[in-house]
Parts: structure tokens; sequence; C-alpha cells
């Protein structure tokens, strides 16, 4: 059976639609469910996707894509990746998969009400193709790390995670579900497509990948590689949404949710791919520093994507800037010194030859948060490892839900950013998680935080014990230093010689 | 005599802590409280030096022995304690 050309039928099929008869137009789309801002039918049947795809062709690249991705794994099966890797690698893929598998999956839902309420056809084309990648994605990363769940419980949290009310999961469901469960069709094209996929997921996927291939992990490197494939693809429903959006006298309303959504992403991806990029992945196996990742990817080449479309920088985008250089080792401190909180085992990532790399990619590393580094440091080397964790919860952020931390040492620039609203004081990390809430209070104001629930006598008993126990984190999961602390020896003939 | 909770924020810590206090406690016994989790975890002792406690934003401290039941803070209000020189 001869089949017709591609180029015969697409455009056709592509810009099919019709006009309802028996319900009315917002009837067939609500307006809460397709976002759609009023713009009428004729406006969004001028939406054209750049990366076109037909069925058909979807299957078969996507299978091949599959057979490619699952043929490594199945060949590399065999090698000692998991018995000799350093451990703090082990930990980037504990902390990937725990974050980012049921994520992924959570977003077919997000694809899926594009797919049906979206009002532009060629949307609901790319956005059901979309659907299917976002299964691909959430089944391939559950499979992927299954085969080591018999050798380490941590592993168990790729599907665990979700599930549970450990902080990183609160706070990563907080912004999935803001930004893509919550919203119509058009808030999830602008901030899961446009702001998250084009520009932050690259750095997880690519600039990872880039990292693993380094390190040897070759069935990981080709998995988010080939994720990422797909994402190059869906990430582009967005980006023509803007130009429907702008063209008709919404950009202001296009803007915010673009700066929403960047925002959010943004410090998602300093407790996760900060840490990952800068701390775990071992020193030789560094392509790039975190910051020199977030310049290509985020600054140059998102920065352009906004402006050729009709948007502005955001308005927060210098003070975006300067926490580019930092935000993230606040993070890392945080997420090692409670380590006992996370699903992994956090790598310091602090011997003397990381901090002169630290302290070449980031100039005066070691006069901020080496400072706080060098008082963990010499309690380990005098034997005071309990002085090393922690005895109280950090104050963490009402929106992003992650602690609250900036610059320490002399340069100490650490704030709370507090609001009222209505009955209660809200805390803040920054004035972009404020404005997030000023935005759409009401969206917000009934969430508790975990400290919030801690105050609330909802975490008992009121101590570390209860606060694993409300977090679901058994012993074998509980994290530690990746490296049992073997690191610190580095230290010990400098200490000696200063202590004699 | 309550229990009452403040945000600590540590001279050059870099985080802020929940920190559980008592409103008959002085000032002073809410700087040490706050020293508990700061001072000598990731920042290092100051011998000789007092620690000062003052509400966000402003740059005078409370009185020593002023009672934190009469400093009108409010439950989870950011505390700055600060090293003073002897």
């Amino acid at each position: 059976m001869a089949t017709l050309d591609r180029h015969d039928w697409y455009d056709l099929a592509r810009t099919t639609n019709w006009t309802p008869t028996f319900v009315t137009e917002d009837e067939l789309f609500p307006p809460e469910l397709s976002g759609s801002m009023g713009l009428s039918m004729p406006a969004w049947e001028v939406y054209d996707e750049p990366y076109k795809q037909t069925y058909h062709e979807y299957v078969k690249v996507q299978r091949e894509k599959d057979a490619g991705a699952y043929s490594v794994k199945a060949a590399l099966e065999r090698s000692k990746m998991f018995e000799t890797a350093d451990p703090g690698w082990l930990s980037v893929m504990k902390s990937h998969y725990g974050a980012i598998a049921r994520a992924e999956y959570s977003a077919s839902t997000a694809e899926a009400r594009m797919a049906r309420f979206g009002k532009a056809p060629g949307m609901r084309n790319m956005a059901t193709l979309g659907m299917m990648d976002e299964i691909r994605h959430g089944q391939i990363q559950l499979f992927f790390p299954h085969e080591h769940c018999p050798k380490d419980r941590q592993f168990d949290w790729a599907h665990k995670a979700y599930d549970t009310n450990e902080w990183a999961a609160i706070a990563a469901r907080h912004m999935f579900d803001n930004m893509m469960t919550t919203r119509g069709a058009v808030g999830v094209a602008l901030m899961l497509t446009f702001a998250f996929e084009t520009g932050f997921t690259n750095m997880q996927f690519l600039g990872l990948a880039a990292d693993a291939a380094e390190a040897g992990d070759w069935t990981f490197s080709n998995l988010i590689s080939s994720i990422q494939t797909d994402e190059s693809r869906h990430a582009q429903i967005g980006a023509p949404l803007v130009s429907v959006l702008v063209a008709n006298g919404k950009k202001a309303e296009a803007q915010k949710m673009v700066d929403i959504g960047i925002w959010r992403a943004w410090k998602l991806f300093s407790v996760l791919t900060g840490p990952i990029m800068d701390y775990y992945t071992p020193l030789e196996h560094r392509k790039q520093s975190f910051k020199e990742f977030m310049q290509e990817w985020i600054v140059t080449q998102f920065e352009r994507a906004l402006i050729d479309l009709g948007l502005d920088t955001p308005w927060y985008w210098d003070q975006f800037l300067q926490e580019i250089d930092s935000q993230h080792h606040g993070m890392h401190l945080g997420v090692w010194y409670w380590r006992p909180t996370v699903w992994w085992d956090p790598a310091a990532g602090v011997t003397p030859e990381e901090r002169d790399w630290l302290e070449e990619k980031y100039p005066g590393w070691n006069a901020t948060w080496g400072k706080n580094w060098d008082v963990i440091t010499d309690n380990l080397l005098a034997g005071k490892r309990e002085l090393t964790y922690p005895e109280t919860l950090p104050v963490v952020c009402n929106m992003c839900q992650l602690p609250i931390n900036q610059t320490p040492g002399p340069a100490w620039k650490v704030r709370d950013f507090p609001l009222d609203y209505k009955d209660r004081t809200y805390h803040f990390c920054s004035e972009g998680c404020k404005w997030c809430f000023e935005e759409e209070p009401e969206r917000y104001a009934g969430h508790l935080s975990l400290v919030d629930r801690f105050l609330a006598g909802m975490i008992q008993p009121m101590n570390l014990e209860g606060a694993l126990k409300y977090m679901s984190l058994a012993p074998g999961e509980i994290g530690d230093d990746a490296h049992a602390y073997a690191w610190v020896e580095k230290f010990r003939a400098a200490y000696t010689k200063n202590t004699a | 005599m309550a229990l009452f909770p403040l945000t600590s924020n540590f001279q050059e810590d870099f985080v802020l802590q929940l920190l559980a206090v008592d409103t008959d406690n002085t000032m002073d016994e809410v700087a040490a409280a706050a020293a508990y989790h700061s001072v000598g975890r990731r920042v290092a002792a100051r011998p000789g030096h007092i620690m000062r406690v003052r509400r966000q934003g402003s740059e005078k401290p409370f009185p020593r022995t002023m009672k934190l039941n009469d400093a009108g803070l409010k439950p989870m209000e950011c505390i700055e304690v600060v090293w003073e020189a002897p």
C-alpha cells in the first residue's frame, strides 16, 4: 500500500479543527482548563510549531530510541559500574531518579491537559506526542534504577520519593504541581514547556550527560541524552504560543507566567543540579562548573529565545545572575549538613583539591562557604562528628520549600523576606519567591511548609527521630557522607602540624 | 513562661534556623540558644566576645537583660545574633 508523502497531507491534518454546534466553545474548552485568555479560535489557529512529526514517524523514531537506550543498558548490566563508581556518582543517580522519575509521569498529565484543552490544533497534536514522551520518561527512569534496588535501598526512592513528605520531595511536588498539574493548557505551555523545558532541563539532561560520559557511566549518559531528544521536540510547544499571545495583546500575561516558571525552576535546579555538578561529580569528571553550564544554557541561549519571541528578560534577571554564583553552594552545604533528611549520601566535595577548583570557578568561595566548611572539617578531624549533625530545622521558604540561605562568612548576607497576608506571616528566601506568592496569593496561602507543620505539632515526636519518621526515611535509606568521611584525612597532616 | 519559636540568623552562618526558646529567657539566653546551633558547628567561636540579639533590619540590639516577652517580637520573626567585641 503506497503512503502519501508527508508534505502532501501534514499541514491539512494538523490544522484540522471544528466549530462546535451541539455545545458552546466554552463548554468544549472551559476557560480555566484551556487558559486561553479570551482569545478567539482563529487567533489560535495560526499557531505553528517548529518541530513537526507524524504519529507514524513518532512510533518509528521512538522505537529506535528505546531500542538504543535499553540495549546499552543490557550490554552494561554485567559491568561493575555500581561496584566501582565513586560513591558521589551513585548519589548523583539516586538524587536524580528520586526527584525526577515520578515527576516525569506527572508531566504526562500536564501534556494531556494541552492535548485536550489546547485551542490550537497544532498544539494538541504535539502535546499528544509529548504526553507519550513523558510516559516514556517516567517508565524508563523507573526501570533503569530498578536493577540497583537489591543492592541499595536508597534506589527504591526513585519510586518512593514522590509519595513521601521528605523535604526535597515536598519542594519538587510544590514546584511541579504549581507549574504543570494545576494550570490550564496555556499555563502548562508557558511554564512547563517554555520556561522549564526549553532552558533548564538541558542542564540536568545534557550538562549532566557530559559529566556522566566523563565518569564512564554510559548507561546513564545515554539514557538522559535519549530523554532529552524527546524534550527538544515537545519543549517547542510553548514558543509559538508566546508569539500568539504577544500578537494578541497578551504580552504582560505571558511574561508573568514565564517569569514565575523560570524563578520556580531556578530554585529547584539550585538544590538538585548545582550540588550534583559542583560537588558530587568527581573532580576529574567535571566538564564544566554549574555556573558555566548555566551561563551557556540559560543566560546565553534562553535569554536570546525570550527576546526573539518578543518578551523581556524577567524583572529579577540581575538578581538571578548574582544567584547563579552563590545559591547552590548554600543549598549543597545545607543538604550535606542535614544529610540524614535526604535519601542519598551527599558527597562533601571539599577536599583541598576540590576547594582549589571551587575557588578557581567561584573566586571568594574559601572566604564564604569555605569558612563554614573549615569549622565542619576541624570538627571531623578532632573526632567531633556529632557537631556536624543538625539539632534543629532550617527555616524553609514558603514558596520554594528550601532552606533560606545566602552568602556566609565575613560578607554575611543572610536574611529573611517576610510577608504578612491575611492572618499569617510567610517567610521567603528571596524577592523572587515572595513575588511569586504576591502574584497569586490564594493559590499558595493554605500550604504549610515542613517548618509550619512542625510548629503546628504535626511532626511527632518533635525531634530528628520524629522528623525522619514523618519523612518516611528508614534505616538503610537515611543519608550520610558519601565517602564515610575518608576525605577528611586529606587535611590530617596540616591539622596535626597546626595543633601540635 | 511559654515556648516561643524564632528564626535565628547567626552572624556569618549561611542559613536561617528554627530556634525554640522561652518567653522568660533573657536576650543573653536567646543568644546562647542561637549559638548552640551555629557556633562550633559552622561558625568559629570568638573568645571574649559577647553575642547580641537584634531584630532583622535594626542596627540597635536589644538590652542583654531584656526578657523575650518584653521585646515585642512575633513568633518566627527573624532575629540577627551578632558578635560584639569586648
